[in-house]
């Protein structure tokens, strides 16, 4: 596989779960008793604009790639997705729920591969 | 793990009436069904474009996947799916919600093989197996954490 190609793999998964932590925040946000609009607003664009750009780039390495290619690199997302989360919004797991995290991105990359 | 005291789901379950429609794992579950459908409608979008030049600047973007009829019905099944999904994550820690929304590495390829007969070869099994059991690791523990509220 292109070096190109892997790469563009690699920010797309990174654009949505990026937009994924926006939305979180921005819905945070809207649990507050004091619910600060600018700020739920701010961070719901800024998720749906990073999720906009994950629609576009994978529907174009959907163009280029057979699925095959693609599907394993879906496993990173849910290990990229809570350890954003736990950096960024503190977010705290227990050991078991590292431990199917990790079963559940080596199985997404598995049902990807075949 | 959210906060119990803070938790809304558990005031929104108890108001009766449509409150069971608002369970948050009811609302995961649709969510799953909407991403795949709206996942199978772009695959399908983007085979009958992949000849289509796109403008240089643009390749890297599917944007020519937009002329095909497909892709906008993959559009509306993933808009439903935002407008759940942000549901979702305001009752739910969202390394929690987006973990089992894993959900449908399984339902695809166990969709196919029971409705379309396409065979699921051992590695593919190893994978289905190991999500599942993933998904029971993460889901006990926080199902455990909101039944003590």
């Amino acid at each position: 596989m292109k070096l190109q190609l892997l790469i563009l793999i690699l920010v797309s998964q990174v654009a949505l779960v990026a937009g994924q932590i926006f939305l979180k925040h921005g819905m945070n946000k809207t649990n507050e008793v004091r619910k600060p609009r600018a700020a739920i607003a701010g961070n719901l664009a800024a998720g749906i604009v990073l999720l906009t750009v994950w629609f576009f780039l994978w529907l174009g390495l959907f163009q280029k790639l057979a699925l095959s290619y693609v599907y394993p690199f879906e496993g990173l997302s849910p290990l990229l997705l809570v350890i954003g989360a736990c950096l960024i919004l503190k977010e705290r797991l227990t050991v078991r729920a590292w431990m199917g995290v990790v079963l559940i991105a080596a199985g997404t990359v598995l049902v990807g591969m075949s | 793990m959210s906060d119990p005291d803070t938790n809304p789901a558990a005031g929104i379950r108890s108001r009766g009436g449509w409150s069971w429609f608002l369970n948050p794992y009811l609302q995961l579950a649709l969510n799953g069904v909407l991403v795949a459908t709206g996942q199978l409608l772009m695959k399908v979008a983007a085979d009958a474009t992949a000849d289509i030049p796109a403008p240089r600047w643009l390749e890297v973007f599917g944007v020519t996947a937009l002329g095909s009829w497909w892709i906008w019905a993959g559009i509306a099944f993933h808009i439903g799916g935002f407008v759940n999904w942000l549901y979702v994550l305001r009752v739910m820690p969202v390394s929690i919600a987006f973990s089992l929304a894993s959900i449908a590495q399984v339902l695809v390829p166990l969709g196919a093989w029971f409705f379309l007969h396409e065979a699921i070869g051992p590695l593919r099994w190893g994978g289905i197996a190991m999500i599942i059991g993933g998904i029971w690791l993460i889901a006990d523990r926080f199902t455990r954490a909101e039944e003590a509220l």
